[in-house]
């Protein structure tokens, strides 16, 4: 009885609207405009606050407007220490009373009618239990209306949090003053008129305009950031769809590793005894943040590597490039992307190193001239079996390709791309490497096509892989070639041709004695004409009978076929051609990108024929709509805002 | 495996002590694993795999990961686990050790 009486009690006084009631008047605290009214000296009966007495600071313009209408603040703070007192003594009184048990308290209260919170406070706190009760059975209907009301639903969602009764609690007790009165920020305590619109702080109390300008500002912040944070996710989503990558599965521990290693790069000192699979994940991965400079390559030089590559050697000076000959003895393979610094005195310095180069991959190192392309060659080229140079332009010419054949014994790469300086006389030169398995060649200066059917009557026989990027001007007599010279190929790629026709693709892919090709890439083989797109009469480029022959001849072993902007073919041939019988199970990458008549079902028939289909690519295919996507495989450039249509639960299932 | 498929748990013990009882279908991610127990090996009999290389603090991440990817295998844009930057070369060799890498045509 007792127990409950003083938990009552406990939690009436603890409540916040009682205590806002009774902080609205200056007794429990004071609150700092009062002050200001503080300078006159306290009484020896205070015992907090601690001011040092009869000293006069600077008055301000209140206390001086309050002494000149006769206010005075030590009056008042006077009146309200002896409110405090009663309260106290009268509290006393009460538990003394209720201790035993005698009821008849009411006398004992005080006249204190003009102040209502202090009513209120002794009324309860003298009043029996069942006045107590009533009082708590109309603050929990208050409370019930205002768990029912649709401000507390959405404070509750915005907090997140389980414990309704404080929430209702807060919304209680932000109710409590009314507009038009005055009232303390609950955040800078300033003093401020409440209007309808005042907004409610953290923990309940009402915040003056400034703070709540600042609390909406914050507010906006928070919510514009999960707003650019679900729009970077989306983004984030349709890139990997675009990458290739299906979104499926969380990554691997590898990844996130390497991920978080690059992020935090500048904290590792050594690699220890990483496996260099390992350390060319990272040097990929730091080479796409743009992060390897001299420092972090120190972290990939092993002295026992024999390859080594750099993926991104934008901030690598000379030096850098000197380090790696000095550090890596035994070098044998070397790949650098970017090396503008790889210069001359550098192929100088790798002339005075023994290491016996068999691989080299430059690219960018435009800054190396003639002179000494053709001095590396003859001095370092007898190991040297493949040799790829991208982006350098000026100082790769016909004369270094001229010394390639008598220099290189065992040359089988060769790849020269993005390249300004070689014309039909270097490509010529190429017929004399009896040894090239592999040729890729995208030079800007247009070479004759006989040029190439001359080097492949040479070569042709072995190579493997043969990739004539954009050559515009080249014509079916180089498709002939191919047809009666190539027996081995098994990668192709003509693009961009204007000359070829129908019927050279048609004779190259029939009867062809070589074995099947694994990748194909003929885009862009059409005819131009933006003023009669639609017309072809002379079928340039490859058209629908090139096409049907071609999977004919190599369909079941093609793994990655690239016929972007052949469109000419027809959809009648498509859907022959990935018909129901039909199956290439080695097929992984298709691109058929802007070809006029695909639409959903042939994309649904390759899904059905190509069973290990990785990506497809359909951009700028108007006519594909709605098309469902087995899961686990990813369509590319679906030209509506939804992006691809995800479905079944596994890869087994079929696509409709 | 058909004794496998009865013992829903394996136990993996680091080289300091510690085991770890992991639901055996979650660790079935790690190709190695997958191969200590698929063959005639004392793994496959005791559902017991004992890693004399592997530290405690980083096997215990590796089960993380383990879980992590158990339960996020079929979820699309599953948010990222988060690795100790301090562990993270240690938990890198880890990941090598259980070919925890992107699988064929598996670009993560």
């Amino acid at each position: 009885m007792q127990v409950t009486c003083f938990g009552v009690k406990a939690v009436s006084c603890n409540r916040p609207s009682s205590r806002r009631r009774v902080s609205s008047v200056p007794s429990d605290q004071p609150s700092p405009p009062c002050k200001e009214l503080h300078h006159q000296p306290p009484l020896s009966t205070m015992s907090r606050g601690g001011y040092p007495r009869r000293v006069m600071g600077p008055q301000s313009a209140l206390t001086d407007y309050l002494a000149a209408h006769n206010i005075s603040a030590n009056q008042i703070r006077l009146d309200a220490e002896r409110r405090r007192r009663e309260a106290q003594e009268q509290q006393q009184n009460n538990s003394q009373n209720q201790a035993n048990t005698e009821a008849s308290t009411s006398s004992a209260a005080p006249d204190v009618t003009d102040n209502p919170a202090r009513a209120t406070r002794s009324r309860r706190a003298a009043a029996p239990i069942a006045q107590d009760e009533e009082a708590r059975k109309r603050e929990q209907r208050a409370i019930e209306k205002i768990k029912a009301s649709k401000k507390f639903q959405k404070r509750k969602r915005a907090a997140d949090s389980d414990e309704d009764d404080d929430i209702a609690m807060a919304l209680l007790a932000a109710s409590a003053p009314l507009p038009n009165q005055q009232e303390n920020c609950e955040i800078c305590a300033k003093r401020f008129t409440v209007t309808a619109y005042s907004r409610n702080g953290p923990s309940g109390g009402l915040l003056c305009p400034e703070c709540s300008r600042d609390i909406d500002k914050e507010d906006a912040a928070k919510q514009k950031a999960r707003r650019v944070a679900a729009a970077g996710r989306r983004r984030q989503f349709q890139s990997n769809i675009l990458d290739g990558i299906c979104a499926i599965g969380p990554k691997s521990l590898m990844t996130l590793c390497i991920e978080t290693l690059a992020k935090n790069i500048d904290l590792a000192e050594d690699f220890g005894d990483m496996p260099p699979i390992l350390i060319d994940k990272v040097a990929r991965k730091l080479s796409k943040l743009r992060l390897l400079d001299s420092r972090t390559l120190s972290l990939f030089l092993t002295p026992t590597a024999e390859e080594f590559h750099v993926y991104d050697g934008a901030k690598l000076g000379q030096d850098d490039f000197i380090r790696i000959f000095q550090m890596v003895p035994g070098l044998k393979r070397l790949k650098i992307r970017n090396g503008i610094h790889f210069k001359d005195p550098v192929v100088d310095y790798l002339m005075t190193r023994h290491i016996e180069l068999e691989d080299l991959y430059l690219h960018g190192a435009n800054l190396i001239s003639e002179s000494k392309w053709i001095e590396l060659l003859q001095k370092r080229g007898k190991p040297l079996r493949s040799l790829r140079v991208y982006f350098t332009d000026k100082h790769f010419t016909d004369a270094v390709l001229a010394v390639l054949p008598t220099a290189c014994p065992n040359l089988t790469r060769l790849k020269v791309c993005h390249n300004q300086q070689v014309t039909g006389t270097g490509v010529a030169a190429i017929g004399q490497i009896k040894t090239l398995r592999h040729l890729s060649l995208d030079l800007r200066k247009s070479v004759h096509s006989d040029i190439y059917v001359d080097v492949l009557s040479k070569i042709g026989r072995q190579l493997e892989t043969l990739c004539l990027t954009r050559v515009n001007e080249t014509d079916n007599t180089v498709l002939d070639a191919i047809h009666t010279y190539c027996r081995s190929l098994s990668k192709l790629r003509i693009t961009e041709s204007e000359a070829m026709t129908d019927a050279g693709f048609v004779r190259l892919f029939t009867d062809w004695a070589s074995p099947g090709l694994k990748y194909l890439d003929l885009q862009k083989c059409c005819q131009i004409d933006s003023a009669h797109p639609r017309e072809n009469p002379d079928n340039i480029g490859l058209c629908s009978d090139g096409f049907r022959a071609l999977m004919a001849h190599s369909g079941r072993k093609l793994r990655n076929l690239n016929i972007h902007a052949c469109r000419h073919i027809r959809g009648e041939v498509f859907e022959e051609v990935f018909s129901k019988d039909k199956l290439y199970e080695d097929m992984e990458k298709l691109e058929i990108s802007f070809i006029e008549e695909v639409n959903d079902y042939i994309v649904g028939c390759i899904f059905r024929a190509c069973p290990n289909l990785k990506e497809l690519n359909v951009f700028g295919c108007m006519k594909v709509r709605d098309v469902r996507v087995p899961r686990g495989k990813i369509l590319v450039g679906v030209p509506n805002a939804r992006g691809m249509m995800i479905e079944g639960q596994s890869d087994g299932e079929d696509a409709v | 495996m058909a004794e496998d498929t009865e013992n829903k748990y394996l136990t993996l013990v680091s080289n300091d002590g510690f085991e770890f009882v992991v639901l055996a279908e979650a660790a079935l991610v790690s190709p190695t694993i997958k191969g200590m127990l698929r063959s005639p090996f004392v793994e496959a009999q005791t559902n017991r795999c004992t890693f004399p290389e592997i530290s405690g603090v980083v096997l215990e991440k590796v089960v993380d990961y383990f879980h992590y990817w158990y339960r996020n295998r079929d979820k699309e844009n599953v948010p990222d686990m988060e690795i100790p930057a301090e562990m993270c070369l240690e938990l890198l060799m880890a990941a090598n050790y259980f070919n925890l890498e992107p699988g064929p045509g598996q670009a993560w």
